[in-house]
């Protein structure tokens, strides 16, 4: 409650003091958003700021004037100083990197304790602001206690925007008295890398978990900059990692996280066609639904003393493919069975079976 | 008088002898060369049980495009031999003897037969095929073969046939 009166007050004050000096009314920002994702007090953070919905020219010199949690630049509304000046980043989006105990001046536990951060952005002399707005912060105190082994902010990450990892290694065996934890990683099942190399000192520092204390690690990363051999326009499906204490002193179990592009495809099937067939007949072989890298079946037929052998291609969607028993088999008199082994190309066994034959009348 | 009368008669007996025209034999529709247009496979055991796909069509695999059937008659309008050309599956057995089941086209549901033989006598049945569609004018011809075990149908090849 007394939160909501200091912000209406302040609020109303901030009205009041700015109308008597007829500023033009920009608009509304349109996004703001945060790397890190989540963040102590004591930790720099960029807030991002879309001002594509306000009538600021893609050129301002844009300010920050924030009252809560305190106030920086009091006094200087027609004079912005220039540690609230933020950095033009292109295509109508402005930054502020901070570190909010040393901007504010306040201790991490005073700043959680206030109304947050309530602000306008403005151009120097003060005769353009934006409405008021918020940074909305994210508290994530509740994973020290969650007996969760691994935390993502969004749970479900996309290829260009930030995300943050928290892992608790108190309950991975083999990490205690880690000196650093580190991310080994790739996109859609390894197919794009950043490894955890130990021995190249610049990826043993890109991949480096930021220590939280008491075994608590965060990483943060965006994924189109991290892995930056990805190209653009990237469909990630997932990412897949593990944890890695020291030079390879242990590891966590394999993780992963889906994005949100990620709509999980129906399972593979296979069959046969038809599902009785004689040894003078055509044999088919159909798989749908193919994983990702599986374009190719190969087949091996066995009846009697005569085996059968090729390999049909597809796709994703489909591979089919059909065998001529009735010509390939036609040595072999009255087989009551074959046996048929189906394989992809990655090497996985789709099928090993017995199937009986049918006697024709 | 009597002239008269010899001449009248006479040019009845004419008109009679000369106007029999004998019906069309399913034979004269049947027979000749008969190229590809599509095969399809139909699982019976998966249609019987409601399972999907129970259809594939598999023409375009193989050489099918290669296909050829040619059915032979004489010049009394009866089969002789029969051949299929074209490097395909041994559904059948490429070459032997023919006859039909019925000389005529039937008005019953149940379709002619195409019966194939090994020997020119006619004891050897190979392999027996539906005539599902008769050809008429567009010359068309469905003909199937079923693949059959204790009595139940299993597999139905289908052939659809146009004329060379």
């Amino acid at each position: 409650m007394k939160k909501i009166f200091y912000i209406l007050i302040m609020m109303v004050f901030s009205s009041m003091f700015h109308s008597l000096s007829a500023q033009e009314e920009v608009g509304t920002i349109g996004d703001i958003w945060s790397y890190p994702v989540i963040y102590n007090y004591d930790e720099e953070v960029t807030w991002y700021f879309d001002l594509s919905t306000t009538s600021f020219s893609p050129e301002e010199e844009v300010y920050i004037w924030i009252w809560s949690p305190s106030e920086p630049d009091a006094g200087n509304w027609e004079n912005s100083s220039e540690f609230a000046h933020l950095t033009n980043e292109g295509n109508m989006i402005w930054s502020f990197t901070l570190t909010p105990t040393e901007y504010f001046s306040m201790t991490a536990e005073d700043i959680a304790a206030s109304a947050g951060f309530w602000f306008r952005l403005k151009d120097q002399a003060g005769t353009k602001q934006t409405d008021v707005a918020n940074v909305s912060y994210t508290p994530f105190n509740s994973f020290y206690t969650a007996d969760e082994m691994i935390r993502s902010y969004p749970t479900e990450p996309t290829f260009t925007d930030g995300l943050s990892i928290l892992f608790n290694s108190n309950l991975v065996a083999g990490f205690e008295d880690a000196t650093s934890v580190h991310f080994h990683s790739g996109l859609n099942d390894w197919e794009v890398l950043q490894e955890y190399q130990a021995w190249i000192p610049e990826i043993v520092e890109k991949t480096k978990l930021k220590d939280l204390g008491n075994g608590f690690y965060k990483m943060d990363l965006i994924p189109n900059v991290y892995y930056d051999t990805a190209p653009d326009g990237y469909i990630m499906n997932n990412i897949v990692f593990l944890f890695v204490k020291d030079d390879w002193a242990g590891t966590s179990p394999n993780l992963v996280l889906n994005a949100a592009e990620y709509v999980p495809p129906p399972p593979a099937e296979f069959r046969y066609f038809p599902m009785q067939i004689s040894q003078k007949d055509i044999f088919g072989l159909i798989r749908v639904n193919n994983e990702q890298g599986v374009n190719a079946l190969n087949y091996t037929i066995t009846g009697g003393s005569t085996t059968l052998t090729g390999q049909f291609t597809g796709g994703v969607s489909e591979i089919k493919g059909f065998v001529d028993l009735a010509t390939g088999l036609q040595n072999e008199a009255n087989l009551n069975q074959i046996h048929v082994v189906v394989t992809d190309n990655l090497g996985n066994t789709i099928s090993d079976t017995i199937i009986t034959l049918k006697t024709l009348d | 008088m009597a002239v008269v009368v010899i001449m009248i008669f006479g040019s009845c007996n004419s008109n009679d002898d000369g106007s029999y025209t004998p019906p069309i034999t399913l034979y004269e529709k049947v027979n000749g060369s008969w190229t590809l247009t599509n095969l399809k496979m139909v699982d019976e055991f998966a249609k019987a049980n409601g399972i999907e796909p129970n259809e594939q069509n598999i023409g375009s695999w193989f050489n099918y495009d290669t296909f050829q059937m040619n059915l032979e008659v004489n010049d009394q309008n009866e089969p002789t031999t029969y051949e299929v050309l074209g490097d395909v599956p041994l559904l059948f057995p490429p070459s032997g003897y023919w006859r039909l089941s019925t000389d005529f086209q039937l008005t019953t549901p149940h379709p002619a037969k195409i019966f194939l033989y090994d020997d020119a006598q006619r004891t050897q049945l190979l392999e027996t095929l539906n005539v599902t569609s008769v050809p008429g004018s567009n010359n068309q011809m469905e003909v199937q073969l079923q693949r059959i075990s204790g009595g139940a149908p299993f597999i139905t090849y289908i052939f659809k046939l146009t004329s060379n």
